[in-house]
């Protein structure tokens, strides 16, 4: 008898329900990821003003505003995904839960697109 | 009907002769209304006949042929090659050990089910005659009695393939059948079995079980119905 080693199966092809899921775990563990970043930041405030004062001057640049936009997408579509998983669990929602995917996963985009507008204002574009 | 060339690459495995699984490539002729298991019979009849697969009803009712093609779980009895095109990629269900070739072992999967005690239980004496059932309450069983223990449901579910100690969708929906027939009074002990991190709770909503399943059955509408009910009860 062969033995199989137990893992994730990546030559299995990928539903919609899958690539939710997949995602959804990613998404989690970016946002742990970000969390111990945001007490990183937050701790540098115990070494005095002025040293929370240059990182939050380093946050501010384009990279960081660039990166804020994917956190706010990672985290709709964690929320989002999230919401969909609670309604095919109690309120029936395995009937339709492609299209429950496909309609969270669009709000989630519109709400994406309107907050990346409101932090790429924030940036200090350099003059040119 | 016509004749067509194909190329099947099958996923071989001797016991006693090969250290670890290798692929093996036939280029053979078919026709073109074939289904997968004719494919293999074919290569099973003309061209090798080591190889080593199961079937046995060629109707979709036994369950004894469910294998991985071109990365999806199927029946090979019901199902037409001219769905995955002229290259066929045939491989043995994901997550279990393999005995020969296509054909694994499958003493884990019906061990999990007989942990959940697939029989009517019953604390009452049996009716004289047969049970009575209103429309109302086989409609609350429904489809889930329709499994055929394939295991293509938990081959393909991903909570299944790292953990072998979960239970698998096959096993909860033989859970749910008997849990909400209202003849059976064993409801409380499955409960109990199924509430585990192993159990029910494992169910990620992936819904390959699903995609899976060559019942067309809702495996994941019936695992919710039976996470509700599980809450229910510890309320």
């Amino acid at each position: 008898m062969y033995k199989r080693t137990r893992f994730y199966d990546f030559t299995y092809y990928n539903f919609i329900g899958s690539w939710a899921w997949i995602l959804h775990r990613l998404a989690g563990l970016a946002l742990i990821f970000y969390l111990c970043l945001h007490i990183w930041v937050i701790n540098s405030l115990t070494h005095g003003e002025a040293a929370f004062n240059n990182v939050m001057a380093f946050l501010n640049g384009v990279p960081f505003k660039l990166l804020e936009t994917g956190l706010w997408g990672v985290i709709l579509f964690h929320a989002f995904n999230g919401v969909r998983i609670v309604i095919i669990d109690f309120f029936k929602g395995s009937l339709v839960h492609k299209k429950l995917f496909i309609v969270l996963i669009a709000v989630a985009f519109i709400l994406w697109a309107l907050g990346s507008y409101l932090i790429l204002q924030h940036v200090q574009w350099r003059a040119g | 009907m016509a004749m067509i060339d194909i190329s099947v690459k099958i996923l071989r495995y001797q016991p006693g002769k090969d250290e670890k699984p290798h692929w093996q490539v036939f280029n053979i002729a078919v026709e073109d209304e074939s289904t997968i298991l004719d494919v293999l019979n074919e290569i099973h009849w003309q061209h090798d006949g080591t190889l080593a697969y199961r079937r046995s009803c060629r109707s979709s009712i036994c369950g004894s042929c469910a294998m991985k093609v071109n990365g999806r779980n199927v029946l090979a009895c019901e199902t037409p090659i001219h769905r995955f095109g002229r290259k066929l990629k045939i491989e043995p269900l994901s997550g279990f050990d393999i005995i020969k070739d296509l054909v694994v072992d499958l003493d884990p999967f019906f061990a999990k089910l007989k942990r959940i005690r697939p029989y009517l239980i019953l604390d009452k004496p049996a009716p004289d005659k047969e049970f009575v059932q209103s429309p109302e309450q086989l409609e609350q069983i429904g489809e889930s009695t329709l499994c055929i223990l394939c295991a293509a449901c938990s081959a393909a579910c991903p909570s299944s393939w790292p953990n072998s100690e979960y239970l698998g969708p096959a096993a909860l929906l033989k859970a749910y059948r008997f849990i909400f027939d209202s003849r059976d009074d064993g409801a409380d002990q499955r409960i109990e079995i199924v509430n585990d991190k192993n159990g029910v709770w494992r169910c990620h909503t992936i819904f390959n079980c699903v995609e899976a399943c060559p019942k067309k059955i809702k495996i994941t509408e019936y695992l919710s119905r039976l996470k509700v009910k599980v809450v229910e009860n510890s309320l």
